[in-house]
């Protein structure tokens, strides 16, 4: 019986086919923009953490703050001697690494390029996670003598020799003839639109010698050990560096120790909120899609209202009416969902190809779109479906 | 459903003893109220009884159309009695009408009335979708329903590729496919041109003699209803006469 009802339904929607899709048009766009802002949300999500991963998931930055109090506005720098307190002291560290940039010009030949000049140690490699393409690290020597030399990133290697080797060239660092001794794999853009691979590295002494002229240390990246706990980590670097800087007991920090996982998971909370948030406003068009269900079956009734005069003369109950427009609107909400998932899915493949974001469905967002654009096709269906059981069978024969 | 049990032991009644299958007792059918009222039917009592060909005619207004709504369970009388098979139909509910609609009588109607875009092997199964009954059983029947109508080689004709005769022909095969106590027909051929109308009279008759359903015919025509052997006719909401030809 209501295998038959189930027949008759697709049948008369395939006889109706433009009103059919016009109809379900509400419910297809409302279901589509769910399924590409979830999984676009996803993608996004997975590729932040990948690059958070990228950057060395157990790594910690301290860099130096300005002094509260009298002093506020002097920040004062760390040096190397912070630096070998830290890896004498603090316990559960890997590596640890000091460094300082700025901004700078590289030229060669007759070729400028503005980049990211770094000083740092061997240690930078290791807490992020570069690998070589070519050629080596600094030596001891060359670190401790503050030798100029270099190591620079994709990006600096293509726009200063394109496709030529560039091991052994000189090239000219602001003030500083250096030669080239390695060249970093590349590792890309991040999601926020930084150049990873713009960067020239060259010893830390080199840095403070040769560019700015001093031995402050900007920057301390500290990779904690595996298996060991963060906080502890976090809590012996604070309790150091307070008694390193005579921070009086009560005062605020005139430091920062900030841990990517803590950022990388904030990061992740605020894109899962702009995903349901956005989600949201699609599911607002879900139920515009329903109205139009509801406004469609409403004509539709009324264009059908003889053949409802019919089934009821022959016999249908009200009933058998009412189950009758109740399918046919919860099977146009059903294509409308089942149609909005596959152009979803399919938009989405296409859009994080383009993006370069993974493409990650959700199969529960999937299963809610198509529950929930069935159940809103019985709840707007309803409403038509009540008025077309309730005709008056002599009236619905008459109709013209 | 209900009217199963609760009608059930008037219905055996009914068939065991030789009671009519119709039976109107005084009546009446009113619209509007107070100055506006209309009396459309004004105390009919009659009888039918069961393989009885019955041609019911008068004038537009004259009330024979309140009769055969009444006469089909798609409306109650305002007053007065009327018993099909022993149930009295005032005293039903609409469910329990719709179930006597489905179990015991059949529809034809002067527009055909059949389902667009539907072959006609479709429109003859439709009553029996309702009854629940399997669409194997179903192909089956509408098959020998066609076949007694001289359609069998239209069965998967859409409505609109059949002539009006033949949709009325697909419209009185769904009418009879549920072997139906009665079937009504409201001016069955209205639409239809002079040789049609005659074919399908024929069809009626050769029913009636062959088959013993029992045929209430509405019409206006004298040569249409000339095919019936009883004439009722209605004048203001009464019975003008009742004949029986010999």
């Amino acid at each position: 019986m209501y295998w038959t009802i189930i027949q008759l339904s697709l049948r008369e929607l395939r006889a109706n086919k433009m009103r059919t899709i016009l109809t379900a048009l509400g419910i297809i766009i409302g279901v589509m923009a769910v399924i590409i802002l979830v999984t676009l949300g996803n993608g996004f999500t997975a590729q932040i953490t990948k690059e958070f991963e990228g950057i060395g998931q157990n790594l910690i930055f301290v860099s130096p703050d300005s002094n509260n109090g009298p002093n506020r506005a002097r920040v004062v720098p760390f040096d190397m001697r912070d630096v070998d307190a830290i890896r004498r002291g603090v316990p559960g560290i890997e590596f640890v690494a000091p460094s300082n940039g700025s901004g700078g010009r590289v030229v060669y030949g007759n070729v400028n390029h503005d980049t990211v000049v770094i000083g740092s140690t061997n240690e930078y490699f290791k807490v992020r996670l570069w690998v070589f393409e070519m050629g080596r690290e600094f030596t001891e020597g060359e670190l401790a003598a503050g030798k100029p030399v270099c190591i620079i990133g994709k990006t600096v290697r293509d726009t200063l020799f394109g496709a030529q080797n560039p091991l052994g060239l000189k090239i000219r660092v602001e003030n500083v003839s250096c030669e080239v001794i390695g060249l970093l794999a590349p590792k890309g853009q991040t999601t926020f639109g930084n150049d990873e691979d713009d960067r020239i590295l060259m010893p830390l002494r080199t840095y403070q010698r040769r560019i700015v002229g001093n031995s402050d240390v900007a920057t301390i990246q500290v990779a904690v050990a595996n298996g060991q706990d963060a906080q502890a980590v976090i809590d012996g670097l604070r309790s150091l560096l307070r008694q390193r800087r005579s921070v009086p007991e009560g005062e605020p920090d005139n430091f920062s120790i900030d841990q990517v996982s803590a950022f990388l998971g904030e990061v992740q909370n605020v894109l899962g909120i702009m995903t349901m948030f956005v989600g949201a406003i699609a599911f607002v068009s879900l139920i515009v899609g329903g109205i139009g269900i509801m406004n469609i079956m409403l004509v539709s009734v009324t264009e059908r209202t003889r053949e409802i005069g019919i089934r009821l003369a022959i016999g249908a109950q009200q009933k058998d009416v009412l189950w009758q427009f109740l399918i046919e609107a919860m099977i146009l909400g059903l294509l409308g969902g089942i149609a909005g998932i596959v152009i979803g899915l399919g938009l989405s493949v296409l859009i994080t190809g383009l993006m370069g974001v993974p493409f990650i469905p959700s199969i529960g967002i999937i299963v809610f779109a198509a529950v929930f654009s069935a159940l809103f096709g019985i709840v707007f269906g309803f409403f038509p479906a009540l008025r077309a059981s309730r005709l008056n069978p002599i009236e619905a024969l008459r109709y013209e | 459903m209900n009217m199963q049990t609760g009608t059930a032991a008037n219905m055996r009644n009914a068939t065991g003893t030789q009671a009519p299958l119709i039976a109107f007792d005084r009546v009446m059918k009113v619209y509007g109220h107070g100055d506006a009222e209309v009396r459309a039917l004004d105390g009919v009592s009659f009888e039918i009884n069961r393989g009885e060909f019955v041609a019911i005619m008068g004038a537009s207004g004259s009330g024979k159309s309140t009769t055969l709504n009444i006469l089909g369970c798609l409306d109650v009388p305002s007053a007065g009695s009327y018993r099909f098979m022993g149930a009295a139909v005032e005293t039903l509910d609409r469910a329990q009408r719709a179930m006597l609609r489905q179990r015991y009588l059949g529809f034809v109607f002067q527009g055909f009335n059949l389902l667009k875009r539907t072959t006609a092997l479709e429109n003859v199964e439709l009553p029996m979708i309702y009854m629940g009954l399997s669409a194997r059983e179903r192909r089956k029947r509408a098959r020998e329903a066609l076949a007694k109508v001289g359609l069998a080689d239209r069965e998967n004709h859409s409505s609109s590729e059949l002539s009006g005769g033949q949709q009325q022909r697909v419209a009185i095969a769904r009418a009879l496919v549920t072997n139906p106590a009665v079937i009504l027909a409201d001016e069955p051929t209205g639409n239809l041109d002079s040789q049609r109308s005659h074919e399908i009279m024929r069809l009626f008759s050769d029913l009636n003699q062959r088959l013993k359903i029992t045929i209430l015919l509405v019409t206006h025509e004298e040569d249409i209803a000339a095919y019936a052997p009883r004439h009722m006719r209605f004048k203001d909401g009464r019975i003008a006469s009742d004949e029986t030809r010999a």
